[in-house]
């Protein structure tokens, strides 16, 4: 069984502390690192202290607003310009200079070598839609309550075809396509083709290329 | 983004808001959100790469970097190993930021005292970092260190050092 923690007492009372020291004046809100205070709660959140937590939360975010506030209020209180000239002219050694620089570099991010018609044309090429891979799924096999009964055709298939013969005999010798005039149904039309195509088959009838004629 | 990373000159890359509103075509007096979302759009989206939209106070550029903790990965100090000559630099930016963007070499000499500093000058003008002006002795920073140093960073670095008393005024020995 997983074992839940909850800090979220522990946390309360951290933060009532440090609101004890800052008034104390026993420490600055800008010495202190509240991140921990917040990975304490990222960490140890669960489903059951959800709630606990999230109150917590609102006093970690409080105590985080005043650090801001703090902040701002260093800086607008500041003098920057003349502090600034006071600790040149307290001529700091080069290192600590050097320390102040450390964090502060950045590295700029240049595409001089790519022209703007490639990336015009590999943004057309990204955004291109794509076809999605093919997913074969499996089907899947239904219950139904009644009997489920296959209904078979009254005629067998080469009874069919014979009766259709029997039919089309009299027309013969015809063109192909006058064999399925009188037909208007497209499944009807399917249906005597297939039957006619075995009929060439087993040489019942007869197909003459060149001019198109059904023949026995 | 074609924008934002394109060098331009030597102390320049990037583009200007009204760089970018131009290319756009964005009239109107939405201009300036359209702006804003654009940054902050493009932002989102180049984040997972690593990247970062930043601007240079200097001449008011938009320009792309690596973000904060790639920065100091990929060896962005271009000052390593001169340090003095990086502290000479570090005292033209506070005086250029003290006297509206211009400082005197004299006053540079005065803060740097003991050190020499006229060779330094030199060598951070044929860098690129600084324009000297012979006949008045003025020195005016270019565009250049705002691309490769994050300047508000910097500043708030040395209010809190400052503000922290870490810093003690040293006696000047004549």
């Amino acid at each position: 069984m997983i074992e839940f923690k909850d800090l979220s007492d522990e946390i309360k009372d951290k933060i009532r502390e440090i609101y004890e020291d800052v008034k104390r004046g026993k420490v600055s809100l800008l010495d202190l690192e509240l991140v921990p205070i917040f990975n304490d709660l990222k960490n140890t959140l669960n489903t059951s202290n959800i709630d606990k937590y999230s109150k917590v939360y609102i006093d970690a975010c409080e105590l985080l607003k005043d650090k801001f506030k703090e902040f701002q209020d260093l800086l607008n209180s500041m003098e920057d310009e003349k502090k600034f000239d006071l600790y040149l002219k307290s001529n700091p050694d080069d290192k600590e200079i050097i320390e102040l620089f450390n964090e502060c570099w950045i590295k700029t991010f240049q595409l001089q070598s790519l022209s703007y018609d490639f990336l015009e044309q590999s943004q057309i090429k990204l955004s291109r839609d794509r076809i999605p891979p093919i997913v074969i799924e499996h089907l899947k096999r239904e219950k139904v309550k009644e009997n489920f009964i296959l209904e078979l055709p009254t005629q067998k298939f080469t009874d069919k075809m014979n009766d259709f013969l029997e039919t089309i005999k009299k027309k013969l010798p015809c063109s192909f396509n006058s064999i399925f005039d009188s037909m208007g149904n497209q499944i009807e039309i399917y249906e005597k083709f297939v039957y006619l195509l075995h009929l060439l088959q087993i040489k019942e009838v007869k197909y003459k290329h060149e001019t198109d004629i059904l023949y026995i | 983004m074609y924008y934002l990373s394109k060098k331009k000159n030597k102390y320049q890359m990037g583009a200007t808001k009204e760089e970018i509103i131009e290319v756009f075509q964005v009239k109107g007096r939405n201009e300036s959100i359209y702006f804003q979302e654009l940054i902050t759009n493009l932002s989102k989206y180049i984040e997972t790469l690593g990247l970062y939209i930043r601007f240079n106070p200097l001449d008011d550029h938009w320009f792309i970097s690596y973000d904060d903790e790639m920065s100091n990965l990929v060896a962005a100090n271009p000052f390593k190993g001169q340090a003095k000559l990086a502290a000479t630099l570090f005292c033209v930016i506070i005086c250029t930021y003290s006297n509206s963007g211009v400082a005197r070499v004299k006053e540079i000499k005065e803060l740097r005292k003991k050190k020499d500093i006229l060779d330094d000058l030199k060598i951070l003008q044929e860098e690129g970092y600084i324009e000297t002006d012979e006949k008045t002795n003025e020195v005016r920073l270019t565009p250049l260190i705002g691309y490769q140093l994050d300047l508000q960073k910097l500043f708030t670095k040395l209010s809190l050092k400052l503000k922290s008393n870490e810093i003690k005024p040293k006696e000047t020995s004549n």
